[in-house]
């Protein structure tokens, strides 16, 4: 698994697609976590991790543990969060939930990811 | 050579990307673009407190809060020199999100809903003259991009728009550095 991640709108989801070897003749299936539902592991992209985190809270379910109890089905998934750790702690105790779950989530799987790479300004720079 | 700086606000970019453009000008035109168009009593000390900071360090002010693209072809304005544009953020603000002064007080006219592809379109074209004529252009932004809370929808276009404006400034600079509190990240 890769795991890719950076802050909003700084061109994740085009450098996993890179990362897949997108050309005009290729483009690789996205799921795109941030219209709702649940992951698809067939696709070889999923994007949106960080909504699907807030999502899970609010459904008192842990995303590190969906994750964990999935591990064999995403090994071969380019996995893209949008870094929300950055910001001043959030009013709202559900988005303080989320957050730390988040960050949880996100603890785990660059421990288990054979590569990270991080986005800034649209480049892309391999961190493990 | 030109150069896109961003990272965290407050974190030394500003007196980095200072010494990067003298350094760079190596004898030629040295120029600071001012990009705050000052709306209150807040503003202009300010700016009074940036035009102290840069005494002494060669600057000549150019007042450009918006139009980028109008210093190409300006007959007081040598595109070979080297230039501090800080920031890309107060031009992409200028634009977006114009005001009147009226006695003194700033009046929102409203969003410009086409100043965010206009602004990345000057902010290019500037790079690309300046690089045609030998010069070089230090560009500023803010990393403004790891929050959780979601903001208005007019913050998430602004933020949606600046993002915008530095990839594009990434794609044409030669050099992508990220300062964080005075220590310095490679991109490109």
């Amino acid at each position: 698994m890769i795991l890719v991640f950076g802050g909003a709108y700084q061109g994740k989801t085009e450098y996993a697609q890179s990362l897949c070897g997108d050309a005009a003749d290729k483009t690789t299936e996205i799921c795109d976590l941030s219209d709702g539902g649940e992951p698809d592991f067939t696709k070889e992209i999923i994007t949106g991790l960080d909504a699907f985190a807030l999502r899970c809270v609010q459904e008192g379910v842990y995303p590190a543990d969906y994750f964990r109890e999935r591990r064999d089905q995403w090994e071969h998934c380019v996995l893209v969060a949008t870094d929300i750790s950055q910001g001043v702690v959030p009013i709202d105790a559900g988005l303080r939930a989320a957050r730390e779950a988040n960050g949880r989530l996100l603890i785990y799987l660059a421990e288990e990811a054979e590569q990270v790479h991080r986005v800034f300004c649209g480049i892309g720079k391999r961190i493990k | 050579m030109n150069v896109l700086i961003s990272g965290g606000c407050k974190n030394g970019k500003s007196f980095f990307a200072q010494q990067l453009a003298a350094d760079l000008a190596a004898g030629r035109p040295l120029y600071y673009i001012a990009t705050m168009i000052p709306r209150d009593e807040e503003d202009r000390a300010r700016i009074r407190r940036h035009i102290a900071e840069r005494a002494g360090w060669g600057f000549t002010t150019i007042e450009q809060g918006k139009s980028i693209a109008s210093l190409i072809g300006r007959e007081d304005v040598d595109l070979s020199g080297s230039f501090l544009l800080d920031s890309v953020t107060a031009v992409l603000e200028n634009e977006m999100f114009p005001v009147a002064l009226k006695d003194g007080k700033a009046e929102f006219l409203g969003e410009d809903r086409d100043a965010p592809e206009r602004v990345r379109q000057e902010l290019v074209a500037f790079a690309r003259a300046a690089a045609e004529a030998g010069g070089s252009v230090v560009f500023v932004s803010d990393g403004i991009y790891g929050d959780s809370c979601g903001y208005s929808e007019s913050t998430e276009n602004y933020r949606r728009a600046l993002a915008g404006a530095d990839r594009a400034l990434a794609a044409v600079c030669d050099r992508v550095t990220e300062v964080t509190y005075g220590i310095t990240e490679e991109w490109k």
